[in-house]
Protein backbone atom coordinates (compact mmCIF):
# COMPACT_ATOMS: atom_id res chain seq x y z
CA UNK A 1 0.00 0.00 0.00
CA UNK A 2 1.43 3.51 -0.42
CA UNK A 3 1.78 5.46 1.96
CA UNK A 4 -0.55 8.30 0.94
CA UNK A 5 -3.47 6.24 -0.19
CA UNK A 6 -6.34 6.87 1.80
CA UNK A 7 -8.34 4.82 4.11
CA UNK A 8 -11.55 5.47 2.97
CA UNK A 9 -11.85 7.15 -0.81
CA UNK A 10 -15.68 7.65 -1.71
CA UNK A 11 -16.21 8.63 -5.70
CA UNK A 12 -19.32 10.38 -6.98
CA UNK A 13 -21.31 7.29 -5.01
CA UNK A 14 -24.67 6.93 -5.12
CA UNK A 15 -26.49 4.73 -2.82
CA UNK A 16 -29.74 2.63 -3.19
CA UNK A 17 -32.22 0.25 -1.24
CA UNK A 18 -34.15 -1.68 -4.39
CA UNK A 19 -32.62 0.05 -7.04
CA UNK A 20 -33.92 3.55 -5.41
CA UNK A 21 -31.41 6.00 -4.58
CA UNK A 22 -31.18 7.27 -0.89
CA UNK A 23 -28.14 9.26 -1.16
CA UNK A 24 -26.26 10.22 -4.18
CA UNK A 25 -23.16 12.28 -5.08
CA UNK A 26 -20.75 11.34 -2.19
CA UNK A 27 -16.93 12.56 -2.85
CA UNK A 28 -14.32 12.97 -0.36
CA UNK A 29 -11.55 10.68 1.22
CA UNK A 30 -10.66 9.91 4.69
CA UNK A 31 -6.47 9.47 5.55
CA UNK A 32 -4.54 7.75 8.81
CA UNK A 33 -5.09 9.27 11.39
CA UNK A 34 -7.90 11.42 10.14
CA UNK A 35 -11.76 11.86 11.32
CA UNK A 36 -14.40 12.70 9.71
CA UNK A 37 -18.16 14.12 11.26
CA UNK A 38 -20.94 12.49 9.55
CA UNK A 39 -23.58 15.48 9.52
CA UNK A 40 -27.25 15.55 8.55
CA UNK A 41 -30.86 15.75 9.83
CA UNK A 42 -32.93 11.97 10.35
CA UNK A 43 -33.37 10.23 7.08
CA UNK A 44 -30.32 12.11 5.35
CA UNK A 45 -28.75 8.96 4.53
CA UNK A 46 -25.77 8.94 7.63
CA UNK A 47 -26.61 5.59 8.36
CA UNK A 48 -27.00 4.20 4.72
CA UNK A 49 -23.31 5.20 3.93
CA UNK A 50 -21.68 3.82 6.94
CA UNK A 51 -23.27 0.59 5.76
CA UNK A 52 -22.35 0.96 2.48
CA UNK A 53 -18.72 1.36 3.49
CA UNK A 54 -19.47 -1.69 5.13
CA UNK A 55 -20.69 -3.49 1.92
CA UNK A 56 -24.10 -4.19 3.22
CA UNK A 57 -25.31 -1.37 0.74
CA UNK A 58 -25.01 -1.73 -2.80
CA UNK A 59 -22.97 1.76 -4.24
CA UNK A 60 -25.22 1.40 -8.13
CA UNK A 61 -22.74 4.76 -9.03
CA UNK A 62 -19.45 5.77 -8.49
CA UNK A 63 -17.33 3.96 -5.89
CA UNK A 64 -16.52 3.51 -2.51
CA UNK A 65 -13.04 1.72 -1.24
CA UNK A 66 -11.69 1.08 1.57
CA UNK A 67 -7.03 0.34 1.44
CA UNK A 68 -7.46 0.48 -2.02
CA UNK A 69 -10.25 -2.69 -1.95
CA UNK A 70 -14.15 -2.66 -2.08
CA UNK A 71 -15.52 -2.91 0.80
CA UNK A 72 -16.64 -6.69 0.84
CA UNK A 73 -12.80 -7.20 0.43
CA UNK A 74 -11.75 -5.18 3.55
CA UNK A 75 -14.28 -5.92 6.45
CA UNK A 76 -11.47 -7.38 8.27
CA UNK A 77 -9.56 -3.76 8.66
CA UNK A 78 -13.34 -1.72 9.39
CA UNK A 79 -14.90 -2.08 12.74
CA UNK A 80 -18.40 -0.82 13.53
CA UNK A 81 -19.86 0.33 16.51
CA UNK A 82 -23.33 0.45 16.67
CA UNK A 83 -25.97 2.74 19.20
CA UNK A 84 -25.89 0.67 22.56
CA UNK A 85 -29.49 1.37 22.95
CA UNK A 86 -30.26 -1.02 19.61
CA UNK A 87 -29.07 -4.00 21.60
CA UNK A 88 -31.45 -6.08 23.69
CA UNK A 89 -30.35 -4.97 27.29
CA UNK A 90 -31.60 -8.73 28.92
CA UNK A 91 -28.88 -10.63 26.77
CA UNK A 92 -27.23 -12.98 29.34
CA UNK A 93 -23.48 -11.57 28.54
CA UNK A 94 -20.59 -10.24 29.86
CA UNK A 95 -19.27 -6.90 29.20
CA UNK A 96 -15.91 -8.92 28.52
CA UNK A 97 -17.83 -11.29 26.38
CA UNK A 98 -19.08 -8.75 24.34
CA UNK A 99 -15.64 -7.40 23.72
CA UNK A 100 -14.67 -10.94 23.27
CA UNK A 101 -16.93 -10.72 20.37
CA UNK A 102 -14.42 -8.38 18.11
CA UNK A 103 -11.91 -11.12 18.14
CA UNK A 104 -14.32 -13.75 16.52
CA UNK A 105 -13.32 -13.12 12.86
CA UNK A 106 -9.52 -14.07 13.96
CA UNK A 107 -10.34 -16.30 15.92
CA UNK A 108 -12.32 -17.81 13.59
CA UNK A 109 -15.07 -21.30 13.63
CA UNK A 110 -15.32 -23.88 15.79
CA UNK A 111 -12.07 -22.21 17.96
CA UNK A 112 -12.56 -20.64 21.58
CA UNK A 113 -10.98 -17.46 22.34
CA UNK A 114 -7.65 -17.98 23.25
CA UNK A 115 -5.40 -16.51 25.76
CA UNK A 116 -4.42 -13.44 23.14
CA UNK A 117 -7.50 -12.58 22.58
CA UNK A 118 -8.59 -12.37 26.20
CA UNK A 119 -5.89 -10.15 26.86
CA UNK A 120 -6.71 -8.10 23.65
CA UNK A 121 -10.06 -7.88 25.02
CA UNK A 122 -8.81 -6.69 28.55
CA UNK A 123 -6.85 -3.82 27.46
CA UNK A 124 -9.51 -2.83 25.09
CA UNK A 125 -11.72 -2.44 27.83
CA UNK A 126 -9.33 -0.93 30.32
CA UNK A 127 -8.90 1.62 27.20
CA UNK A 128 -11.97 2.88 27.88
CA UNK A 129 -12.34 2.74 31.24
CA UNK A 130 -14.05 -0.52 32.14
CA UNK A 131 -11.05 -2.72 33.09
CA UNK A 132 -13.27 -3.48 36.43
CA UNK A 133 -16.37 -4.20 34.76
CA UNK A 134 -15.22 -7.08 32.88
CA UNK A 135 -17.89 -9.61 34.89
CA UNK A 136 -20.85 -7.56 34.67
CA UNK A 137 -23.59 -8.16 32.91
CA UNK A 138 -23.90 -6.03 29.65
CA UNK A 139 -27.32 -4.80 30.35
CA UNK A 140 -26.54 -4.04 33.63
CA UNK A 141 -24.18 -1.03 32.68
CA UNK A 142 -25.39 2.22 32.59
CA UNK A 143 -25.86 3.46 28.47
CA UNK A 144 -22.83 5.14 28.42
CA UNK A 145 -20.88 2.21 29.88
CA UNK A 146 -22.95 0.01 27.23
CA UNK A 147 -21.36 2.14 24.31
CA UNK A 148 -18.09 2.09 25.94
CA UNK A 149 -18.08 -1.52 26.09
CA UNK A 150 -19.25 -1.20 21.83
CA UNK A 151 -16.46 0.60 21.49
CA UNK A 152 -14.03 -1.48 23.04
CA UNK A 153 -15.61 -4.37 21.08
CA UNK A 154 -14.21 -2.38 18.01
CA UNK A 155 -10.93 -1.49 19.55
CA UNK A 156 -10.31 -5.39 19.97
CA UNK A 157 -10.94 -5.95 16.48
CA UNK A 158 -7.61 -3.67 15.44
CA UNK A 159 -9.50 -1.76 12.83
CA UNK A 160 -8.02 0.95 10.40
CA UNK A 161 -11.05 2.37 9.90
CA UNK A 162 -13.86 2.63 12.64
CA UNK A 163 -17.12 3.77 11.87
CA UNK A 164 -19.75 5.07 14.33
CA UNK A 165 -23.35 5.53 14.27
CA UNK A 166 -24.46 7.97 17.02
CA UNK A 167 -21.78 7.24 19.80
CA UNK A 168 -22.93 10.14 22.40
CA UNK A 169 -26.61 9.60 22.17
CA UNK A 170 -27.92 9.56 25.80
CA UNK A 171 -24.67 9.26 26.95
CA UNK A 172 -23.66 11.14 30.32
CA UNK A 173 -20.24 13.38 30.37
CA UNK A 174 -17.84 10.98 31.81
CA UNK A 175 -18.49 8.42 29.14
CA UNK A 176 -18.05 10.93 26.70
CA UNK A 177 -14.86 12.54 27.84
CA UNK A 178 -13.91 8.41 28.09
CA UNK A 179 -15.27 7.57 24.53
CA UNK A 180 -13.22 10.75 23.24
CA UNK A 181 -10.34 9.53 24.41
CA UNK A 182 -10.35 5.89 23.65
CA UNK A 183 -11.00 7.69 19.70
CA UNK A 184 -7.71 10.10 19.85
CA UNK A 185 -5.91 7.00 20.99
CA UNK A 186 -7.19 5.08 18.25
CA UNK A 187 -6.25 8.02 15.28
CA UNK A 188 -2.77 8.33 16.94
CA UNK A 189 -2.26 4.74 16.22
CA UNK A 190 -3.35 5.70 12.55
CA UNK A 191 -7.14 4.49 12.29
CA UNK A 192 -9.31 6.78 10.35
CA UNK A 193 -12.55 7.44 12.03
CA UNK A 194 -16.12 8.31 10.91
CA UNK A 195 -18.76 9.46 13.06
CA UNK A 196 -22.13 9.79 12.02
CA UNK A 197 -23.97 12.68 14.56
CA UNK A 198 -26.54 15.24 15.23
CA UNK A 199 -23.79 16.56 18.02
CA UNK A 200 -22.30 19.15 16.37
CA UNK A 201 -20.11 19.67 19.56
CA UNK A 202 -18.80 15.98 19.10
CA UNK A 203 -17.60 17.19 15.51
CA UNK A 204 -15.73 19.62 17.21
CA UNK A 205 -13.92 18.01 19.65
CA UNK A 206 -13.25 14.96 17.98
CA UNK A 207 -13.08 15.36 14.45
CA UNK A 208 -10.93 17.70 11.48
CA UNK A 209 -13.30 17.40 8.99
CA UNK A 210 -16.90 17.11 8.26
CA UNK A 211 -19.56 15.61 5.46
CA UNK A 212 -22.32 17.40 5.27
CA UNK A 213 -24.93 15.29 3.76
CA UNK A 214 -28.77 15.23 3.14
CA UNK A 215 -30.11 12.91 0.63
CA UNK A 216 -26.58 14.19 -1.25
CA UNK A 217 -23.33 15.74 -0.18
CA UNK A 218 -24.09 19.60 0.80
CA UNK A 219 -20.39 19.93 1.46
CA UNK A 220 -17.25 17.93 2.57
CA UNK A 221 -14.14 19.80 4.22
CA UNK A 222 -12.07 21.38 7.10
CA UNK A 223 -14.36 21.77 10.01
CA UNK A 224 -13.90 25.38 10.04
CA UNK A 225 -15.09 26.25 6.36
CA UNK A 226 -17.44 23.45 6.37
CA UNK A 227 -19.78 23.85 9.16
CA UNK A 228 -21.25 27.57 8.50
CA UNK A 229 -24.45 28.50 8.71
CA UNK A 230 -24.80 28.64 5.50
CA UNK A 231 -23.80 25.07 4.74
CA UNK A 232 -25.64 24.18 7.88
CA UNK A 233 -28.97 25.65 6.54
CA UNK A 234 -28.87 23.97 3.17
CA UNK A 235 -28.27 20.49 5.02
CA UNK A 236 -30.80 21.09 7.92
CA UNK A 237 -33.16 23.75 6.34
CA UNK A 238 -35.42 24.98 8.51
CA UNK A 239 -34.23 22.98 11.53
CA UNK A 240 -31.06 25.25 11.93
CA UNK A 241 -31.37 28.47 14.12
CA UNK A 242 -28.68 30.97 13.92
CA UNK A 243 -27.50 32.20 17.30
CA UNK A 244 -25.87 35.15 15.80
CA UNK A 245 -22.03 35.49 15.15
CA UNK A 246 -20.49 32.19 14.21
CA UNK A 247 -22.97 30.05 16.31
CA UNK A 248 -25.40 28.22 15.00
CA UNK A 249 -27.50 25.32 16.39
CA UNK A 250 -29.47 22.28 15.04
CA UNK A 251 -33.00 21.80 16.34
CA UNK A 252 -33.55 17.89 16.41
CA UNK A 253 -37.43 16.84 16.46
CA UNK B 1 -37.20 -44.18 48.56
CA UNK B 2 -34.45 -45.08 46.06
CA UNK B 3 -37.05 -48.07 45.42
CA UNK B 4 -39.68 -46.00 43.78
CA UNK B 5 -37.00 -43.93 41.75
CA UNK B 6 -35.45 -46.44 40.12
CA UNK B 7 -37.48 -49.35 40.29
CA UNK B 8 -39.08 -48.55 36.90
CA UNK B 9 -35.89 -48.84 35.13
CA UNK B 10 -36.06 -52.56 35.87
CA UNK B 11 -38.94 -53.10 33.11
CA UNK B 12 -36.77 -52.46 29.22
CA UNK B 13 -39.54 -50.50 27.81
CA UNK B 14 -38.72 -48.13 30.61
CA UNK B 15 -35.20 -47.89 30.05
CA UNK B 16 -35.63 -47.05 26.51
CA UNK B 17 -37.90 -43.93 27.64
CA UNK B 18 -35.47 -42.97 30.14
CA UNK B 19 -32.67 -43.15 27.52
CA UNK B 20 -34.58 -41.50 25.10
CA UNK B 21 -35.90 -38.19 27.26
CA UNK B 22 -32.52 -37.91 28.90
CA UNK B 23 -31.19 -37.71 25.34
CA UNK B 24 -33.69 -35.66 24.16
CA UNK B 25 -33.57 -33.65 27.66
CA UNK B 26 -29.38 -32.37 26.77
CA UNK B 27 -30.89 -32.06 22.73
CA UNK B 28 -33.57 -29.67 23.58
CA UNK B 29 -31.52 -28.05 26.10
CA UNK B 30 -28.89 -26.86 24.15
CA UNK B 31 -30.72 -26.05 20.71
CA UNK B 32 -33.56 -24.68 23.01
CA UNK B 33 -31.28 -22.05 24.14
CA UNK B 34 -30.93 -20.55 20.84
CA UNK B 35 -34.24 -20.86 19.92
CA UNK B 36 -35.25 -18.42 22.91
CA UNK B 37 -32.26 -16.04 22.83
CA UNK B 38 -32.98 -15.44 18.50
CA UNK B 39 -36.71 -15.22 19.57
CA UNK B 40 -37.57 -18.43 16.99
CA UNK B 41 -40.80 -19.68 19.40
CA UNK B 42 -43.17 -19.47 16.60
CA UNK B 43 -40.71 -20.47 14.13
CA UNK B 44 -40.52 -23.85 15.93
CA UNK B 45 -44.11 -24.25 17.06
CA UNK B 46 -44.42 -23.84 12.73
CA UNK B 47 -41.63 -26.49 12.26
CA UNK B 48 -43.43 -29.09 14.24
CA UNK B 49 -46.91 -28.62 12.37
CA UNK B 50 -44.82 -28.60 8.50
CA UNK B 51 -43.07 -31.79 9.48
CA UNK B 52 -46.77 -33.42 9.29
CA UNK B 53 -46.87 -34.04 5.86
CA UNK B 54 -44.11 -35.58 5.47
CA UNK B 55 -44.53 -37.86 8.54
CA UNK B 56 -48.30 -39.22 6.97
CA UNK B 57 -46.22 -39.87 3.51
CA UNK B 58 -43.66 -41.70 4.73
CA UNK B 59 -46.61 -43.93 7.03
CA UNK B 60 -48.63 -44.25 3.39
CA UNK B 61 -45.46 -45.20 1.67
CA UNK B 62 -44.26 -47.52 4.50
CA UNK B 63 -41.17 -45.35 4.55
CA UNK B 64 -39.07 -44.20 7.81
CA UNK B 65 -41.47 -41.41 9.85
CA UNK B 66 -38.49 -39.42 10.51
CA UNK B 67 -37.43 -39.28 7.39
CA UNK B 68 -40.31 -37.86 5.87
CA UNK B 69 -40.50 -35.36 8.58
CA UNK B 70 -36.63 -34.97 7.98
CA UNK B 71 -37.77 -34.10 4.44
CA UNK B 72 -40.58 -31.12 5.63
CA UNK B 73 -38.49 -29.81 8.22
CA UNK B 74 -35.74 -29.08 5.60
CA UNK B 75 -38.56 -27.67 2.94
CA UNK B 76 -39.81 -25.54 5.67
CA UNK B 77 -36.48 -24.19 6.95
CA UNK B 78 -35.70 -23.47 3.38
CA UNK B 79 -38.81 -21.65 2.93
CA UNK B 80 -38.54 -19.78 5.72
CA UNK B 81 -34.94 -18.75 5.51
CA UNK B 82 -36.33 -17.28 2.08
CA UNK B 83 -39.26 -15.58 2.74
CA UNK B 84 -37.97 -13.70 5.69
CA UNK B 85 -35.56 -12.36 3.60
CA UNK B 86 -38.10 -10.42 1.52
CA UNK B 87 -38.48 -7.01 3.78
CA UNK B 88 -42.30 -6.66 2.87
CA UNK B 89 -43.05 -10.24 4.15
CA UNK B 90 -43.30 -9.83 7.56
CA UNK B 91 -41.38 -12.95 9.41
CA UNK B 92 -44.84 -13.78 11.33
CA UNK B 93 -46.97 -13.58 8.59
CA UNK B 94 -44.59 -16.03 6.26
CA UNK B 95 -44.22 -18.23 8.64
CA UNK B 96 -48.24 -18.37 9.71
CA UNK B 97 -48.74 -19.09 6.19
CA UNK B 98 -45.95 -21.62 5.42
CA UNK B 99 -46.87 -23.83 8.61
CA UNK B 100 -51.04 -23.74 7.61
CA UNK B 101 -50.53 -24.41 4.24
CA UNK B 102 -48.02 -27.81 4.78
CA UNK B 103 -50.63 -28.94 7.48
CA UNK B 104 -53.34 -28.40 5.89
CA UNK B 105 -52.10 -31.09 2.80
CA UNK B 106 -50.71 -33.12 5.84
CA UNK B 107 -54.82 -33.29 7.24
CA UNK B 108 -55.91 -33.50 3.27
CA UNK B 109 -53.55 -36.85 3.31
CA UNK B 110 -54.24 -38.11 6.48
CA UNK B 111 -57.94 -37.39 6.34
CA UNK B 112 -58.26 -40.57 3.45
CA UNK B 113 -57.36 -42.87 6.05
CA UNK B 114 -59.64 -44.84 8.27
CA UNK B 115 -57.30 -44.89 11.38
CA UNK B 116 -57.02 -40.97 10.70
CA UNK B 117 -57.59 -39.74 14.43
CA UNK B 118 -55.01 -42.32 16.07
CA UNK B 119 -52.19 -41.41 13.31
CA UNK B 120 -52.87 -37.77 14.62
CA UNK B 121 -52.85 -38.31 18.14
CA UNK B 122 -49.43 -40.20 18.16
CA UNK B 123 -48.10 -37.53 15.63
CA UNK B 124 -49.29 -34.76 17.85
CA UNK B 125 -48.15 -36.29 21.60
CA UNK B 126 -45.94 -39.14 20.50
CA UNK B 127 -45.86 -42.35 22.62
CA UNK B 128 -42.54 -42.61 24.53
CA UNK B 129 -43.11 -45.87 26.26
CA UNK B 130 -43.08 -47.82 22.87
CA UNK B 131 -40.26 -46.14 21.86
CA UNK B 132 -37.45 -49.05 20.04
CA UNK B 133 -33.74 -49.60 19.53
CA UNK B 134 -34.22 -47.85 16.26
CA UNK B 135 -35.74 -44.72 17.59
CA UNK B 136 -33.14 -44.28 20.18
CA UNK B 137 -30.18 -44.49 17.89
CA UNK B 138 -32.07 -42.06 15.48
CA UNK B 139 -32.63 -39.73 18.40
CA UNK B 140 -28.57 -40.11 19.11
CA UNK B 141 -27.54 -39.49 15.40
CA UNK B 142 -29.29 -36.41 15.29
CA UNK B 143 -28.34 -35.24 18.83
CA UNK B 144 -24.76 -36.02 18.18
CA UNK B 145 -25.28 -33.99 14.03
CA UNK B 146 -26.98 -30.81 16.01
CA UNK B 147 -24.36 -30.49 18.59
CA UNK B 148 -21.64 -30.84 16.77
CA UNK B 149 -22.52 -27.58 14.43
CA UNK B 150 -23.44 -26.22 17.39
CA UNK B 151 -19.92 -26.93 18.48
CA UNK B 152 -18.94 -25.19 15.12
CA UNK B 153 -20.80 -22.15 14.55
CA UNK B 154 -22.05 -21.28 17.84
CA UNK B 155 -20.56 -18.33 19.16
CA UNK B 156 -21.44 -17.00 15.83
CA UNK B 157 -24.77 -17.71 16.32
CA UNK B 158 -24.95 -16.44 19.64
CA UNK B 159 -23.40 -13.34 18.32
CA UNK B 160 -26.20 -12.72 15.90
CA UNK B 161 -28.54 -13.29 18.30
CA UNK B 162 -27.20 -10.37 20.41
CA UNK B 163 -26.69 -7.64 17.34
CA UNK B 164 -27.58 -8.48 14.25
CA UNK B 165 -26.12 -5.55 12.55
CA UNK B 166 -22.95 -6.24 13.96
CA UNK B 167 -22.56 -9.81 12.79
CA UNK B 168 -23.08 -8.70 8.99
CA UNK B 169 -20.46 -5.54 9.68
CA UNK B 170 -18.07 -8.24 10.66
CA UNK B 171 -18.33 -10.42 7.34
CA UNK B 172 -20.81 -12.99 8.67
CA UNK B 173 -23.35 -14.30 6.18
CA UNK B 174 -26.64 -13.43 8.33
CA UNK B 175 -29.10 -15.77 5.69
CA UNK B 176 -26.78 -18.61 5.92
CA UNK B 177 -26.17 -18.33 9.64
CA UNK B 178 -30.34 -18.07 9.90
CA UNK B 179 -30.78 -21.08 7.47
CA UNK B 180 -28.28 -23.36 9.71
CA UNK B 181 -30.31 -22.65 13.12
CA UNK B 182 -33.56 -23.16 11.54
CA UNK B 183 -32.36 -26.51 9.95
CA UNK B 184 -30.92 -27.48 13.20
CA UNK B 185 -34.25 -26.76 14.75
CA UNK B 186 -35.97 -29.07 12.55
CA UNK B 187 -33.45 -31.60 13.16
CA UNK B 188 -34.70 -31.36 17.25
CA UNK B 189 -38.63 -31.51 15.70
CA UNK B 190 -37.36 -34.83 13.54
CA UNK B 191 -35.73 -36.32 16.69
CA UNK B 192 -38.58 -35.63 18.88
CA UNK B 193 -41.32 -36.41 16.92
CA UNK B 194 -42.09 -40.22 17.64
CA UNK B 195 -41.18 -40.07 21.45
CA UNK B 196 -43.32 -36.87 22.60
CA UNK B 197 -44.92 -35.69 19.18
CA UNK B 198 -44.87 -32.09 18.07
CA UNK B 199 -46.71 -30.10 20.46
CA UNK B 200 -44.86 -31.47 23.36
CA UNK B 201 -41.60 -31.13 21.76
CA UNK B 202 -41.87 -27.29 21.45
CA UNK B 203 -42.28 -27.23 25.27
CA UNK B 204 -39.01 -29.15 25.61
CA UNK B 205 -37.87 -26.53 23.27
CA UNK B 206 -38.65 -23.63 24.97
CA UNK B 207 -39.86 -24.60 28.52
CA UNK B 208 -36.27 -25.19 29.86
CA UNK B 209 -34.96 -22.52 28.10
CA UNK B 210 -37.04 -19.82 29.35
CA UNK B 211 -36.77 -21.02 32.87
CA UNK B 212 -32.91 -21.06 32.32
CA UNK B 213 -33.05 -17.57 30.98
CA UNK B 214 -34.92 -16.26 34.31
CA UNK B 215 -31.55 -17.47 35.97
CA UNK B 216 -28.62 -17.25 34.42
CA UNK B 217 -26.24 -13.83 33.57
CA UNK B 218 -24.45 -15.87 30.46
CA UNK B 219 -24.96 -18.06 28.12
CA UNK B 220 -22.56 -21.22 28.90
CA UNK B 221 -24.80 -20.84 31.95
CA UNK B 222 -27.98 -20.69 30.49
CA UNK B 223 -26.97 -23.72 28.27
CA UNK B 224 -26.17 -26.10 31.87
CA UNK B 225 -29.47 -24.99 33.48
CA UNK B 226 -31.66 -25.57 30.47
CA UNK B 227 -30.22 -29.27 29.70
CA UNK B 228 -30.45 -30.04 33.82
CA UNK B 229 -34.00 -28.95 33.82
CA UNK B 230 -34.98 -30.61 30.37
CA UNK B 231 -33.26 -34.21 32.16
CA UNK B 232 -34.92 -33.65 35.36
CA UNK B 233 -38.27 -32.96 34.19
CA UNK B 234 -37.95 -35.66 31.70
CA UNK B 235 -37.08 -38.31 34.57
CA UNK B 236 -39.64 -37.00 36.49
CA UNK B 237 -42.67 -36.67 34.79
CA UNK B 238 -41.74 -40.62 33.39
CA UNK B 239 -41.76 -41.66 36.52
CA UNK B 240 -44.83 -40.20 37.89
CA UNK B 241 -46.91 -41.09 34.73
CA UNK B 242 -45.30 -44.55 35.76
CA UNK B 243 -46.35 -44.67 39.17
CA UNK B 244 -49.73 -42.96 39.21
CA UNK B 245 -50.49 -45.44 36.29
CA UNK B 246 -49.01 -48.31 38.05
CA UNK B 247 -50.76 -47.90 41.51
CA UNK B 248 -52.81 -44.78 41.35
CA UNK B 249 -54.72 -46.31 38.83
CA UNK B 250 -55.27 -42.77 36.84
CA UNK B 251 -53.79 -43.14 33.17
CA UNK B 252 -51.19 -40.15 32.58
CA UNK B 253 -49.79 -39.73 29.14
CA UNK B 254 -46.03 -39.66 29.75
CA UNK B 255 -45.09 -37.29 27.49
CA UNK B 256 -47.62 -34.55 28.50
CA UNK B 257 -46.61 -35.36 32.29
CA UNK B 258 -42.78 -34.24 31.36
CA UNK B 259 -44.26 -31.31 30.41
CA UNK B 260 -46.39 -30.23 33.10
CA UNK B 261 -43.42 -31.11 35.24
CA UNK B 262 -41.70 -28.37 32.80
CA UNK B 263 -44.12 -26.12 33.38
CA UNK B 264 -44.10 -26.16 36.89
CA UNK B 265 -40.46 -25.53 37.23
CA UNK B 266 -41.03 -22.58 35.48
CA UNK B 267 -43.50 -21.11 37.03
CA UNK B 268 -41.57 -21.84 40.19
CA UNK B 269 -38.44 -20.37 38.85
CA UNK B 270 -40.79 -17.25 37.92
CA UNK B 271 -42.22 -16.84 41.23
CA UNK B 272 -39.06 -16.97 42.53
CA UNK B 273 -37.27 -14.89 40.45
CA UNK B 274 -40.63 -11.90 41.09
CA UNK B 275 -39.46 -12.14 44.65
CA UNK B 276 -36.03 -11.64 44.60
CA UNK B 277 -36.48 -8.54 42.05
CA UNK B 278 -38.91 -7.16 45.09
CA UNK B 279 -35.77 -7.09 47.66
CA UNK B 280 -33.85 -3.69 47.44
CA UNK B 281 -30.75 -5.62 46.74
CA UNK B 282 -28.98 -4.72 43.63
CA UNK B 283 -26.95 -6.64 41.49
CA UNK B 284 -28.47 -9.86 42.53
CA UNK B 285 -26.94 -12.32 40.27
CA UNK B 286 -30.45 -13.24 38.84
CA UNK B 287 -31.62 -10.87 36.81
CA UNK B 288 -33.17 -8.43 39.65
CA UNK B 289 -30.52 -5.37 38.84
CA UNK B 290 -31.97 -4.64 35.20
CA UNK B 291 -32.04 -0.93 34.58
CA UNK B 292 -30.03 -0.64 37.87
CA UNK B 293 -26.44 2.02 37.16
CA UNK B 294 -23.67 1.12 38.82
CA UNK B 295 -21.91 4.81 40.45
CA UNK B 296 -19.80 6.32 37.43
CA UNK B 297 -16.93 7.23 40.94
CA UNK B 298 -15.54 3.56 40.02
CA UNK B 299 -14.22 4.47 36.64
CA UNK B 300 -10.59 4.96 35.94
CA UNK B 301 -9.88 8.17 34.45
CA UNK B 302 -8.30 8.70 31.30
Amino acid sequence: MAPDQPVLEIRHAALAYDRVPVVEDVNGSVGRGQAVALIGPNGAGKTTLIKAVLGLVPVVRGSISVLGRPPRAARREVAYVPQADALDPEFPVSALQVVLMGRYPRIGWVRRPGRVDRAAARSALDAVGLAGEAATRFGILSGGQRQRVLLARAIAQEPRLLLLDEPTNGVDAVSQQLLLAALGRLREDGAAVVVATHDLALAHLACDEVCLLNRHQVGFGPLARTLTPELLRAAYGGQAIELGGEGVIVARQ
Amino acid sequence: MSELLLEPFRLPYMQRAMAEVLLLGVLTGVAGVFVVLRRLAFMTDALTHTVFPGVVIAHLAGWSLALGALAFGVLTAVLLTILATNRRVASDAAIAIVLTSLFSVGVVLVSRQRSYTSDLTLFLFGRILTVDRADLLTTLVLTVVVLGVLAVIGKELVLRSFDPEGASAMGYPGVALDLALNLLIALVVVAAVKAVGTVLVVAMLIVPAASARLLAGRVAGMTVLACLSGVLAGWGGLLASYHLSVSGGVRLAAGATIVVVLVAGFLAVLAATALARRQPRPRLGVSGGAGFAPPEDRVVGP
